[in-house]
């Protein structure tokens, strides 16, 4: 009886013996990698190192768009009592200036679990914050994404979303690059939450994403930017488009659509505004056009430059159709087929090339194709094949119609039409940096083929000299060289049917004459004042230019100027001996109506030495001395007669020059 | 005349080395453990050199108690039982109240808690009763004076309340009526209601299992059908009963029974030292984290670890390793137990009883203790005997050895 009793009891010892001895079997090593995953889950947290975004700059180094590293604050009112929301109120009252009672009410809306209390405070204000321990009050790192200048280059730059990826502009088209790679850190937190350890082996650093630097020239995109919104007004019109373009590579100076955003507060435009027409909305082109069609007659031989053609006085039965002319014109030269741009004169040139390579040589400018530059959402308009070809088709196209097109397709095939005939691929970007800036990669221009001879492009870009000089675009002519370009007026198709009231009016101009540097194309939508692209686009062409070349002498320096222009610019050259080529004088806002741009005033500079500003206007003397970061101090007004700095005085930090000014009266147009 | 030469005793003649060396690595292990959990948590910094303080009181309690008097402990039990019992009533007026329990009775120097000295005096007296030639084991009374005197601190213990300590008394007062030779039918007709009750906190279906399993007992009794009918419905009641007064039970005790059910029914509330625990003894693995390296612990992630849940850190920081040497050094210390129990038997039942007792009293609450840490048994707070921080349970626990210890000094002298 007795030894059965303490056989039982060895019994039940042994029973549960061996439960314990599955049971620890079953969780410590059947069930470990469970376990132990739970364990650093939930002792152990990965947080992301936010990589910061490329930066953006234009070609000149200036940036256009950059990280700012905000800070954003919330509360869980569930861990906040009444004690800790008072003191919050207060803390966030004195450091971010609103009163206390709209954090208050902010923190007691029932509704909400979580309240941000300050969205994207900017990193100084944050800082005052970063000792302050309140039940529920925690931070998070809310980077933005700030674009320097606003609305500048908007639709070129587009912007990021919510979640910081490009939506639109070279931020989407280029989103990869820009974005960095995360890095991650491993941190340890207690049963309360609060961290212990972070373990530094484990540490991933981010890799910042890399910088852009664009073609874009800001001072160009800001000078069309300002010569847009002013025709815009000017010629009361709901939009425009303004390209530049560097012909001999590709790239793209400046590219604009008005209106404008600002990327910064994009949620406050509509999306029709945000979206970069100059890429997106394909129209007729109409007679931009015809320099184009013109040129494929002269590639294969077809016409002479001393052909005549009748332009029935501006009204011809064409196959059953009328077309007609804007003026009544008889006999044409080819030369004045392009100068007045007689839609029947082309119509009847152009029967003399046949379908096929008439659609080869439009397909070759890029017509009906993507011009494939490094932006979101191109496209390709319409170009039909000789197969559907009717028996209108190729006339109307020679004066472009039944053919629609996107700007940037006319701004390229112009450039190809001027630079002696290669098709370059348009373009954005120049070059991917570094953080350190070190360049990671290099774009060299890229030239797709060769459309038309040297030859053919050397006498478009005669004819369309002419156009400016003695034909539809007289307003275009440029003071200081000569220029070249075509207009066009098309009227636009609405609900199927040409509309008489609603106008596309364009000019595509190149300069300097002989050997473009620029190609610039403008389009105004439905102007109300003018109809013509003579009378609309071409003078806005003509403002961007002056203006160009005032920024960027440059741009016409070794061409061949006008005469009287001629003495002039070899003053400006000799007044900058010691400029260096490539360091480009800021602009300074200009009044484009002002004739008299000061060619005395030397558009490049020197920065390290100190200028001759004598005869100099006080105004751009003045920029001058800012540039350099020059003090001053102005006697009288007027022009400058002396100055308390020699010319030629090294520059260094903190130096003093008194100007003196006298009133000079201005003879004739220009001033020596 | 040849010099009569001395007997040559061995060490082991008087002092068994099993017994008491399992004791030292336990106490010595839990200093280990103790320093590990209490390194990193600035409101226990002080508990490793108060136990170490503990450890050394104890020691001399042992050894006091080994050279006692083989007498002096049935003389004692009468008041010792007394005395710790008024204990118990007093707890319930002047103890001091920890988490809703009354367990502690603040006496300057340190917290005294009475349930624990209790379970001296209980053994004591319950197994000098029993070992009284009067009583009758098969007798009716004789069984309700048994159960009664360890039932009396039970009760007392409820009140403070502490569910742990009680179900120590209860085991305790099983197993000394079991041992003392009880009949199979008579111990079966005292722990049915128990079985009945806890299967009923497992829903309906387990307790209709657990009455059909009764029945079939009470058929294989062959008892008269009236009184196999009386059990049968005394333990249908006790279900029944329990369902009621569980409505009574404090939130609290709700939800220890409710979460021993299914500990992951609420991860964040009751059952959040259940999984916790099992994480922390889970991730050791096979050679755990390395001493002071586990997460668990320096974490904090299982509250007032040094106390009722020290096992977690040997099984975490030690791994299966370090908790296989723990279970193992107890279990050979319970078979000593049993060993000795089983031996003392023929000369004095009284020191049988005790032995037996002492045996009760540290497996039930390494069985509670462990079982609940790696989840086969709920959620209870009982301390691990000599691991756990606490010096009453630790001078409780050396002086049940240190009778054992001199049990087997004298094993020879009741011939």
């Amino acid at each position: 009886m007795n030894n059965n009793r303490a056989l039982l009891v060895i019994f039940v010892l042994i029973i549960f013996f061996a439960a314990l001895l599955i049971k620890l079997f079953d969780i410590q090593i059947r069930k470990h990698d469970d376990f132990d995953y739970y364990a650093k889950n939930q002792q152990i947290e990965k947080k992301v190192i936010r990589a910061e975004r490329g930066f953006i700059y234009d070609r000149n180094g200036e940036l256009l768009a950059y990280d700012r590293n905000d800070v954003s604050f919330f509360v869980d009112t569930r861990m906040a009592k009444d004690k800790d929301i008072d003191s919050l109120s207060s803390i966030f009252s004195r450091v971010f200036g609103n009163s206390k009672s709209y954090y208050r009410n902010k923190l007691k809306n029932p509704a909400s679990k979580v309240v941000c209390l300050e969205k994207k405070a900017p990193a100084e204000l944050a800082v005052k914050l970063k000792d302050v321990k309140i039940n529920g009050l925690f931070s998070k790192e809310d980077p933005t994404r700030i674009y320097s200048y606003d609305n500048l280059a908007s639709h070129v730059l587009g912007y990021v979303g919510n979640s910081y990826e490009g939506i639109d502009g070279v931020e989407k088209y280029y989103n990869k690059v820009l974005t960095g790679t995360d890095g991650n850190m491993i941190i340890e937190r207690d049963v309360k939450g609060r961290m212990v350890t972070v373990s530094e082996d484990a540490t991933v650093q981010p890799v910042p994403g890399e910088n852009l630097v664009l073609t874009i020239d800001k001072s160009y995109q800001k000078i069309l930017e300002e010569e847009l919104r002013k025709g815009l007004e000017q010629f009361q019109s709901n939009a425009a488009i303004g390209i530049i373009m560097d012909p001999n590579t590709g790239e793209i100076l400046a590219l604009a659509n008005m209106p404008d955003y600002n990327p910064n507060k994009y949620g406050a435009s509509s999306d029709a505004i945000r979206r970069n027409r100059a890429l997106t909305d394909t129209y007729e082109p109409g007679s931009t056009f015809k320099s184009i069609t013109i040129s494929t007659l002269f590639d294969k031989h077809l016409i002479k430059g001393n052909e005549s053609v009748y332009a029935e006085n501006g009204k011809f039965r064409y196959r059953n159709v009328n077309i007609t002319d804007s003026h009544k014109l008889q006999w044409l030269t080819v030369r004045e087929v392009i100068e007045q741009s007689s839609n029947i004169g082309m119509a009847k040139l152009i029967g003399k090339i046949d379908d096929d390579s008439f659609y080869k040589y439009l397909r070759n400018y890029g017509f009906g194709n993507y011009s494939f530059i490094d932006l979101p959402g191109e496209s390709r308009g319409t170009l039909k094949k000789p197969g559907n070809f009717n028996e209108l088709t190729q006339a109307f196209m020679s004066f472009g119609y039944e053919v629609s097109v996107t700007p940037i397709q006319i701004a390229t095939a112009y450039a190809a039409l001027v630079n002696g005939g290669t098709l370059y691929q348009p373009h954005l970007l120049k070059r991917v940096t570094s953080r350190d800036g070190s360049v990671k990669e290099e774009f060299t221009p890229k030239p797709l083929r060769n459309v038309i001879r040297k030859e053919t492009s050397d006498r478009i870009k005669n004819l369309l000299v002419g156009v400016i000089e003695n034909g539809t675009a007289k307003t275009a002519k440029l003071d200081r060289v000569t220029a070249g370009g075509k207009t066009g007026t098309s009227q636009q198709l609405i609900n199927n049917k040409y509309s008489s009231s609603s106008y596309n009016s364009s000019f595509v101009g190149f300069f300097p004459a002989d050997k473009p540097k620029v190609v610039c194309y403008i389009l105004v939508n439905s102007p109300q004042v003018g109809r013509y692209g003579g009378l609309v686009a071409a003078p806005i062409f003509k403002n961007v230019a002056e203006r160009l070349i005032a920024a960027d002498i440059n741009l016409i320096s070794g061409t061949k100027l006008k005469d009287d222009e001629k003495t002039k610019f070899e003053k400006v050259i000799t007044a900058s001996e010691k400029v260096s080529q490539n360091r480009k004088y800021a602009d300074v806002p200009q009044n484009s109506q002002a004739r008299n741009y000061s060619v005395s005033r030397p558009s490049v500079l020197n920065k390290s030495f100190m200028p001759d500003l004598s005869s100099y206007n006080l105004r751009d003397a003045v920029a001058v001395l800012l540039e350099l970061g020059i003090k001053y101090k102005i006697e009288g007004s007027g022009k400058v007669v002396s100055q308390s700095l020699p010319s030629g005085t090294r520059i260094r930090p903190g130096l003093f020059c008194q100007l003196k000014c006298v009133e000079k009266k201005l003879t004739g147009a220009r001033i020596n | 005349m040849r010099p009569r030469s001395r007997i040559d005793y061995q060490l082991e003649d008087k002092f068994d080395v099993v017994l008491f060396l399992s004791v030292f690595l336990l106490t010595g292990i839990g200093l280990v453990a103790i320093y590990s959990a209490t390194l990193n948590n600035p409101s226990a910094s002080g508990n490793f050199g108060k136990q170490l303080f503990w450890v050394g009181v104890s020691t001399s309690i042992f050894f006091i108690t080994y050279f006692a008097s083989p007498r002096s402990f049935s003389l004692v039990s009468v008041p010792a039982y007394i005395v710790t019992v008024l204990l118990l009533v007093a707890v319930i007026f002047v103890g001091k109240k920890v988490y809703g329990q009354r367990c502690w009775i603040d006496i300057g120097f340190f917290n005294m808690q009475p349930s624990e000295f209790a379970k001296v005096g209980t053994v004591l007296f319950l197994s000098t009763f029993l070992s009284r030639e009067k009583t009758n084991i098969e007798s009716i009374w004789s069984i309700i004076s048994g159960f009664a005197i360890g039932f009396i601190p039970v009760v007392l213990i409820l009140m403070e309340p502490d569910m742990g300590t009680a179900l120590v008394f209860i085991s305790l007062t099983v197993v000394l009526v079991f041992w003392k030779g009880i009949s199979l039918f008579g111990l079966f007709t005292m722990i049915s209601p128990g079985l009945a009750v806890f299967s009923s906190m497992f829903g309906t279906v387990a307790f209709i299992i657990c009455l059909v399993a009764i029945a079939a007992a009470l058929f294989f009794f062959k008892k008269k059908l009236i009184i196999s009918g009386a059990i049968f419905a005394l333990n249908v009641s006790a279900g029944y009963l329990f369902n009621i007064a569980f409505k009574y039970l404090s939130p609290h005790q709700k939800q220890l029974i409710e979460t021993f059910v299914d500990p992951n029914a609420d991860p964040l509330g009751s059952g959040y030292n259940a999984i916790q625990a099992k994480v922390a003894i889970g991730s050791g693995g096979l050679l755990g984290k390395g001493y002071l390296m586990g997460n668990q612990t320096q974490l904090r992630f299982i509250p007032e670890q040094w106390t009722d849940f020290i096992f977690c850190v040997i099984g975490e920081e030690f791994g299966l390793i370090g908790s296989l040497i723990v279970v193992c050094l107890f279990f050979f210390l319970f078979f000593r137990l049993l060993k000795i129990a089983a031996s003392a038997r023929e000369k004095s039942e009284f020191n049988s009883l005790v032995t037996v007792g002492t045996l009760a009293i540290l497996f039930t609450h390494f069985a509670i203790n462990v079982g609940m840490t790696v989840g086969i048994m709920p959620i209870i707070g009982v301390p691990l005997p000599f691991l756990s921080y606490g010096g009453s349970s630790l001078m409780t626990n050396t002086f049940l050895v240190g009778i054992v210890a001199n049990i087997y000094r004298n094993r020879k002298q009741y011939t």
